[in-house]
């Protein structure tokens, strides 16, 4: 359901309670009014019964003949006004009590004319009559009295009414616009947690369903969003690699042109001198005719490895057995060179999922360059260990030798970028690169001139079942 | 009357021992060097009547000795190799009055007749 609509049903259920509310105060309140018209109707009563009571009085006490006609006149009028406002004592006292009221009144009324007709002097008719008078008076009181009550009631029950409608009422708005509000805050965190990924360069999705409502719309166009971003990403990494070919062909006719046309000179004067040539400098020729080959072997074979990066059989495994391998291939060549190595491997590293022997290859191109930066004595550093947050495990190779320029720090994993002259072809470094990002991992250099050169490589920690989990998903696409 | 002096430059050593082995043959002196900086000051004790240069090289580049061998010694030649051609770089080399412009692989014979070109 829209946000929007949710607002407004929740107005609508507080409206509608207060209309309620008001709904049954009005009724209390007529209630209240009828009572009161009643206690006002039964207070004039009450006087006249009191008076009919003083005649009665006065008929016997005093003998006063007059006053069996001022009761009879009262009684009469009394009865018509009752029937007047019959209606409205009907509606507070009820029909049955009315009726009561009347019967009593109707058989006082009667006693007055049996009193009259038979005189004074009969005990039993003048004690018959006394309680006749007595039972209207204390049926009148009475009913009063309850009414009152009545009244009380009422005004207390309203009361309570209100505080707790009061409260309903705070309390379902507290409750609605605090659901409300939260569903709102979660949403936007949501979307706050996907814009900072993205601004990050991780074009994720929120995954699950998307709410029906406003935010619902935005989760989806953000979504949609971040997936043109990624598409985006990805023709810019494939633009990237065709303007790398560019580079790479500009740099393979180069790189081959050299060796080539050395081939080409000696060959040209081997056949021109090869009578005056001695057999040992014919060997020399062709000697240096291999190495020219071998030299546009190499660029081949890098560029092969660069071109078309063979596909890599990950394995599980902990690094620091690749280390101390790549190590060893290239110990001869660190005793050549009279390199000190200092070795530090961290104990208990958690497992990565990489190609041993392509790490391997990786490990002996920075030591290699690390060997070339560092003159006879210098020292190499090898070290492993884990990343910050616990969530990598790292190599650092280090050498004090004499560090890459900052202005061509951004450059080294280019193709064919190379510091070295003549003897590098400039394509180790970004072979390495492609490597690494192969494996999901990073690589990083730091250097400072006439300091030295760190490379950090780092590689996911392998978790089992996430990964599994991933390849089943592409195996589920694949299947499709 | 003395041998004609050759000066090659280029930071591949094969094409300076091939190309001194070659020229010697024909008669003449040849001294070659791996960069420009130390040819430059070679230049300085002596006269060459024909300089070869590489293109691309670390530090000088070829187009850079052309410049200062014409400003210096106008009346040497300039023949420029390279392993990198392109027109670009073909016309720069003829506006700095070059003598004669080869791409890699060079064809000694060619280069061979340039130079006798170059020293009539």
């Amino acid at each position: 359901m829209k946000i929007e609509n949710k607002i407004i049903l929740s107005n609508a259920f507080n409206i509608g309670l207060i209309l309620l509310i008001g709904f049954f105060a009005m009724q209390n309140l007529n209630l209240m009014l009828t009572k009161l018209r009643f206690v006002e109707i039964a207070d004039d009563l009450n006087a006249s019964f009191l008076e009919m009571r003083l005649s009665e009085k006065n008929y016997f006490l005093y003998n006063d003949e007059s006053a069996l006609l001022d009761l009879k006149e009262k009684i009469d009028s009394t009865m018509k006004s009752v029937d007047v406002v019959g209606k409205d004592i009907s509606r507070a006292i009820g029909q049955e009590n009315l009726d009561e009221m009347k019967s009593h009144l109707d058989q006082y009324s009667r006693m007055v004319d049996v009193v009259k007709t038979s005189g004074r002097g009969d005990m039993q008719i003048e004690a018959k009559f006394r309680t006749k008078g007595k039972n209207l008076r204390e049926f009148s009181n009475t009913i009063t009295r309850l009414e009152r009550k009545g009244v009380n009631d009422i005004i207390a029950k309203s009361k309570n009414i209100l505080l707790f409608s009061f409260l309903a009422i705070v309390a379902t708005a507290v409750i609605v616009s605090h659901f409300i509000s939260q569903r709102i805050l979660r949403s936007l965190r949501q979307i706050q947690r996907l814009a900072k990924s993205i601004s990050q360069g991780n074009f994720n999705k929120i995954e699950g369903v998307a709410p029906a409502d406003e935010f619902g719309s935005v989760i989806t166009a953000i979504n949609s969003m971040s997936e043109e971003l990624r598409n985006r990403e990805e023709e810019l990494i494939q633009s990237k690699k065709l303007a790398s070919l560019g580079i790479l062909t500009a740099g393979v006719a180069h790189e081959l042109t050299n060796p080539l046309n050395n081939i080409s000179m000696i060959a040209q004067n081997y056949q021109e001198f090869y009578d005056v040539l001695s057999e040992g400098n014919r060997l020399e020729l062709m000697k240096k005719i291999e190495g020219e080959t071998e030299r546009i072997e190499e660029i081949v074979r890098n560029l092969l490895d660069f071109s078309r990066p063979k596909e890599a059989k990950l394995e599980e495994r902990g690094i620091n057995e690749t280390v101390r391998k790549a190590l060893e291939l290239m110990q001869n060549t660190l005793d050549i060179s009279n390199i000190e190595v200092k070795l530090s491997l961290a104990a208990d590293l958690p497992h990565v999922r990489i190609d041993d022997h392509q790490v391997q290859q990786v490990l002996v191109n920075l030591i290699v360059n690390a060997v070339h930066a560092m003159a006879p004595g210098g020292r190499l550093s090898v070290a492993t260990g884990q990343g910050e947050g616990g969530d990598t495990v790292k190599i650092d190779v280090s050498d004090n030798g004499k560090g890459i320029p900052a202005e061509f720090i951004p450059h080294i994993f280019d193709p064919f970028f190379s510091t070295k002259g003549v003897g590098g072809t400039g394509l180790g470094l970004s072979v390495s690169y492609g490597i690494i990002k192969n494996h999901k991992g990073t690589i990083k250099v730091e250097s400072t001139v006439g300091e030295g050169t760190t490379f950090t490589i780092e590689f996911p920690v392998y978790n089992k079942d996430r990964d599994e989990k991933v390849q089943m998903k592409f195996r589920d696409n694949v299947d499709q | 009357m003395s041998a004609n002096r050759i000066m090659v430059i280029d930071d591949e050593k094969i094409v300076g021992d091939m190309a001194k082995l070659s020229l010697e043959q024909e008669g003449y002196a040849v001294e070659t060097f791996l960069s420009a900086e130390p040819a430059l000051e070679r230049l300085k004790e002596e006269k060459f009547d024909v300089v070869v240069t590489d293109l691309k090289m670390k530090g000088i580049d070829g187009m850079e000795v052309l410049r200062i061998v014409k400003k210096l010694y106008p009346e040497t030649k300039v023949i420029m190799i390279t392993a990198f051609a392109n027109l670009d770089a073909a016309i720069e080399a003829l506006r700095g009055d070059v003598h004669d412009f080869f791409p890699k692989p060079v064809k000694i014979k060619e280069l061979k007749a340039s130079i006798q070109r170059a020293l009539n």
